[in-house]
């Protein structure tokens, strides 16, 4: 093995680079799809110069660039996995150059790379702080490429502001990287000319942030952090310290024990056990930093974007939803595969929440509850949900997933020049220009906007008479849109699955007529189950029953009241009739209903 | 010598093939459809290049030449858009004013050049203030993103910010206002958890609480006294609400709102029991005599179902700067159950001759209602007249007059239906409107790619002057002046 890695020392780069690929690529690919929507990079002049107006442009630049390929999990994977090896080899050559090229070292390179691994699971660390330290690595590394003492003093006073506007806040572990170099490896400097080079990298290093704040109007700390590492602002991104320290302090360790190492003569138990301690730190690591609850949620998030119904409702068999966020999004899926009414409380349900989930100032929420609202018809709510998605996003990077909505919506809705500006932006993307270039052609064009299927339903479903939309009384506006359009089978069945959820089986009773017209073939079960429930316990007899409920769900729901009536808990229910709507009415979403008759059970 | 004229000829050739002559072009009897629209426009001499482009037409190369009716010509070839360099046109807009300059622009297309029916531009005598003050915002909802108070060179296309929202994150920027466009005396809002009024008086930089316990909201729509010792404001209790018909966005209404003046110097909130009623007062504005307060005045209604009966009238009250205090009638100037319309945006010109004021069919955030329009009441005679000379198919809403009373700006959706631009018209002696121009660009693609809406433009005479580092210190303190009521 040792004989194998002396021969071929980067095997191990590829290795890792191997499963830094699988990782985002098969394990973690939802991840890099909801980032990817959360950007909109644009091949124009003017998104390279606002980028890089600021400090830390170009990793700004690039890291937006790169992360539009996440599009597709496996080159945003790729292009991860590249970047990450291409860290560990500049500590590799950092390690050989200070220290020695031995393979008990080699093991212990991974670890920066390593570390930006973990912290890049969170979705909120952005590419470009990774691209940001690779800029003053690589920038330390033609530093000793350079043999004159007199032009690597030069070459480092005009490299550091430099790399301060290209990388932003870590381009100090260039000064510091140079230093370390002098010290180690050239041992050339006068007294003198060290005398010069820490003058020059104190004053590169502290001066340029109190510069750029005359110019820049950003916090100083956040000059002084980078600018474009964190998608918050208000966030100090202190696990990038511990990046950026080891950057430093993996070749200078190795540095000051490099007398030793050349000692060693067990290397290969020493390597061996190396690869050993780093791989388990990247087990652990990833293990603990990676979070697949937001992995699960963004998968739901990732399928209702591509309108793959089955795949959620495959998701949902495999592992009950239990966010609101992954719950609404199992309920459009099941609405949009026809079996809402006979499906819905099959899986966990929060309430109306899990519906139409209530407006949240984020950037994650709308962009997911606006999906319900588009395909229900409610075009203006979708659009206007898509538009605060987008301004909400922290660093202001824009949406190319919202921005496409908005575009759309606006095509629907014949504002054709606004629409229109929408869309040549994103022409000058990569991945939405078809999209665009489509919807282009449908401007002003009735014929070929009602030639799309979806778009001719939603032209209409969505309001011909105005009203404000309130988010406090969201079954009234769902009346008003099935009212709008009584072939609107969506509206009704939320309808419906609004008042099942808030137990309101008052007005479910009275809403329940309206759907006569839609083409059901029987009453869908979760309908059966409410209105049986509501016949019994408004004083009535099952043999009166006027409705056609099968008589196997009144069956059923005699044993549940008898097992209820009988002391039968919530857990000794569950396993029979926690797929009902009694299960639900009685145990979950609040309150158990309270009717003033007295319920037979 | 002869290796002199050798190479004096060689860059003579290499210049005149950097551009080509427009030779034998087709005639085309109709004036070219450019972008923006400067066809006929009235303009400043000192204002920027109108560069322009052409937006539907094909071309691979432009040739515009100009020539000015007194004297001067400037001509330049581009691939895509028209740029002239600012000496040049500065010099031609100078050596031209009072006069107009002639515009002949040809295309070449698959090799071939067609010529445009010429068109002027008419150079005003009149000269415009230095710059725009404006707040730069996506037109969007509830959630707002990056966004600023800017400054704009008028005579150049320098943008600079005086503060934007990324120096406190989180936090929203609005009401800037400058005392007869003299940004010596200015004011700003900041909203969030840093929020403050900030009052800058001849550099010096103050920040204020404007709610009290007596008034319902806090201070807003500023506008300055002329003599510089009172502000007036509106205070609202507002609210939004979302369309959901196709061609509608958002509404704008207040549940609460009544007007208030800021004594500066006292540091008093003057009211009247006849600004402060179960009625909707907000926007108000004083005369350039400073003697009177106009305002906009609705009858209360239910928001939900009636907000479509929310109509203001334009109304006036008598002020005396001496004591601070009110008039004990109020005087309805137009009425809204005469027109049937809503007024907002009252602005009176500084020659005293005018008030401008946006109309819509109800409400009094106009810049969501396409209807909306410009008017122009005439002081003298008390007549009133839309301004179809500036006015469009879609919102015309916030305007202000330059410190002449000679140009105004005002904000118009006109270009795509919902980012808002600024455009500048010219008014002469006898009430003449000129068509008006919007605000030029570097690149003229810039309003078609930009994301920001032009909010709220304001004239200034000279640059404004904050520090912004001094404005993020005091606001991330908790030091505010707390206005009081009198």
């Amino acid at each position: 093995m040792i004989k194998l890695l002396k021969q071929f020392n980067w095997l191990l780069s590829l290795l890792f680079g191997v499963a830094v690929f699988l990782f985002f690529a098969f394990y973690y690919q939802y991840h890099l799809h909801y980032q990817e929507q959360l950007q909109l990079f644009l091949f124009t002049p003017y998104y390279w110069s606002d980028l890089m107006s600021r400090p830390g442009g170009l990793a700004d630049y690039l890291g937006t660039f790169f992360t539009q390929f996440y599009y597709y999990s496996w080159s945003g994977a790729l292009i991860i996995s590249i970047l990450l090896v291409l860290l560990q080899l500049g500590i590799k050559k950092l390690c050989n150059v200070w220290a020695d090229r031995s393979l008990i070292i080699l093991p212990f390179t991974f670890v920066p790379s390593i570390i930006i691994w973990g912290i890049l699971c969170d979705e909120n660390y952005l590419l470009s702080a990774l691209i940001a330290v690779l800029l003053p690595l690589g920038a330390a590394l033609l530093h000793l490429k350079i043999k004159s003492p007199v032009f690597r003093i030069i070459y480092i006073f005009l490299a550091l502001p430099l790399l301060y506007w290209l990388s932003g806040g870590v381009f100090w572990i260039f000064g510091l990287l140079c230093i370390l170099s002098e010290w180690l490896y050239f041992k050339q400097l006068t007294k003198f000319q060290w005398g010069i080079l820490f003058v020059i990298v104190i004053g590169c290093i502290l001066l340029p942030p109190y510069v750029a704040s005359i110019f820049i109007q950003y916090p100083l700390r956040r000059l002084w952090w980078g600018i474009s590492y964190h998608r918050y602002p208000v966030v100090s991104p202190y696990p990038l310290l511990a990046l950026w320290s080891s950057i430093i302090i993996i070749p200078l360790l190795f540095a000051f024990i490099k007398g030793k190492i050349s000692r060693v003569k067990n290397v290969t138990f020493l390597s061996t056990s190396g690869i050993i301690m780093v791989s388990l730190f990247a087990f652990f690591m990833v293990k603990n930093l990676a979070d697949w609850q937001k992995e699960e949620i963004m998968a739901y998030d990732y399928y209702i974007r591509t309108q793959d119904w089955q795949k959620i409702i495959r998701m949902a068999n495999h592992k009950d939803p239990n966010t609101p966020l992954s719950v609404t999004c199992l309920n459009l899926a099941l609405s949009k595969d026809g079996s809402m009414g006979n499906s819905m409380f099959r899986y966990y349900q929060n309430g109306p929440e899990g519906l139409l989930p209530t407006f949240q100032r984020d950037f994650t929420s709308p962009l997911m509850s606006g999906e319900v609202y588009y395909h229900l018809g409610f075009l203006n709510t979708s659009m206007r949900y898509a538009f605060e998605a987008m301004e909400a996003l922290p660093d202001y990077k824009k949406s190319s997933r919202a921005m496409l909505r908005i575009a759309e919506i606006n095509l629907l809705n014949g504002e054709y020049k606004v629409a229109e500006k929408y869309l040549k932006i994103l022409q000058h993307t990569l991945f939405y220009s078809k999209q665009a270039e489509q919807m282009l052609e449908c401007l002003g064009n009735e014929q070929k906007i009602n030639a799309n299927p979806q778009w001719s339903l939603l032209k209409k479903y969505r309001m011909k008479d105005d009203f404000l939309f309130s988010e406090n009384e969201k079954d009234q506006m769902l009346g008003l849109l099935f009212v709008n359009n009584q072939s609107n089978k969506m509206a009704f069945e939320y309808l419906i699955a609004y008042t099942l959820l808030t137990k309101d089986l008052d007005h479910f009773v009275q809403y329940f007529p309206l759907g006569k017209n839609l083409g059901y073939k029987e009453i869908p079960a979760h309908y059966q189950e409410a209105l049986l429930f509501y016949w019994i316990n408004t004083g009535h007899d099952v043999s009166s029953l006027p409705w056609s409920i099968d008589p196997a769900v009144v069956q059923n729901y005699i044993n549940f009241a008898k097992a209820l009536a009988s002391g039968a808990n919530v857990n000794a229910l569950s396993g029979g009739f926690s797929q009902t709507y009694w299960y639900y009415l009685q145990f979950a979403g609040g309150d158990p209903l309270n009717y003033s008759q007295n319920p037979i059970y | 010598m002869i290796r002199y004229t050798f190479f004096a000829a060689i860059i003579l050739v290499i210049l005149s093939g950097c551009k080509e002559q427009v030779e034998s072009p087709d005639k085309i009897d109709s004036y070219p459809v450019i972008l923006p629209d400067y066809v006929g426009v009235t303009i400043p001499a000192s204002i920027a290049p109108l560069n322009f482009t052409f937006e539907n037409e094909k071309f691979e190369k432009i040739d515009v030449a100009i020539k000015g009716k007194k004297s001067g010509e400037i001509h330049i070839q581009d691939k895509e858009v028209a740029q002239f360099p600012i000496k040049d046109w500065s010099n031609l807009l100078e050596a031209n004013k009072g006069s107009e300059i002639t515009v002949t622009v040809s295309l070449k297309s698959d090799g071939k050049w067609r010529q445009h029916k010429a068109f002027s531009i008419y150079i005003s005598e009149f000269p415009i203030d230095y710059g725009l003050a404006y707040r730069l915002i996506a037109p969007g909802y509830e959630v707002y993103s990056k966004m600023g108070i800017y400054q704009r060179d008028l005579s150049s296309f320098d943008q600079k910010a005086i503060y934007e929202n990324t120096m406190v994150p989180g936090s929203c920027v609005n009401c800037h206002a400058f005392n007869q466009n003299d940004p010596a005396t200015m004011s700003l809002h900041v909203r969030g958890e840093h929020g403050a009024t900030m009052l800058q008086i001849d550099g010096k930089m103050e920040l204020y609480k404007t709610k009290t316990d007596s008034t319902i909201a806090s201070c807003v729509y500023p506008y300055w006294h002329p003599s510089g010792d009172y502000i007036a404001y509106s205070v609202n209790q507002t609210k939004q609400g979302f369309h959901e018909r196709h061609n509608e966005r958002i509404e704008v209404f207040d549940e609460a709102s009544d007007v208030v003046v800021y004594d500066v110097k006292k540091n008093q909130l003057l009211t009247s029991s006849l600004l402060k009623t179960d009625n909707f007062e907000t926007f108000p504005v004083f005369s350039p005599d400073g003697r009177t307060l106009y305002f906009c005045s609705s009858k209360k209604f239910d928001i939900q179902s009636g907000y479509q009966n929310i109509k203001y009238s334009l109304c006036k009250i008598s002020f005396d700067p001496e004591t601070g205090n009110f008039g004990s009638v109020i005087d309805t100037i137009i009425s809204s159950e005469t027109t049937g319309k809503s007024i907002s945006f009252p602005r009176p010109s500084f020659d005293g001759k005018y008030l401008m004021y946006t109309q819509s069919d109800y409400g009094n955030f106009s810049i969501w209602h396409k209807e909306a329009d410009l008017y122009l009441l005439n002081l003298l005679d008390g007549t009133s007249r839309r301004m179809d000379e500036v006015n469009s198919d879609d919102t015309e809403s916030f305007h202000d007059w330059s410190s002449n009373s000679r140009w105004f700006v005002f904000s118009s959706r006109r270009g795509d239906g919902l980012y808002t631009r600024p455009y500048i018209a010219s008014i002469d002696n006898e009430g003449n409107i000129s068509k008006p121009f919007l605000l030029p660009q570097k690149d003229p693609r810039y309003y078609d790619t930009s994301l920001y809406s032009f909010n709220v433009p304001e004239f200034i005479k000279a640059p404004v002057d904050v520090n912004a580092r001094e404005l993020e210190k005091k606001l991330l303190s908790k030091e505010r002046i707390q206005m009081q009521l009198r």
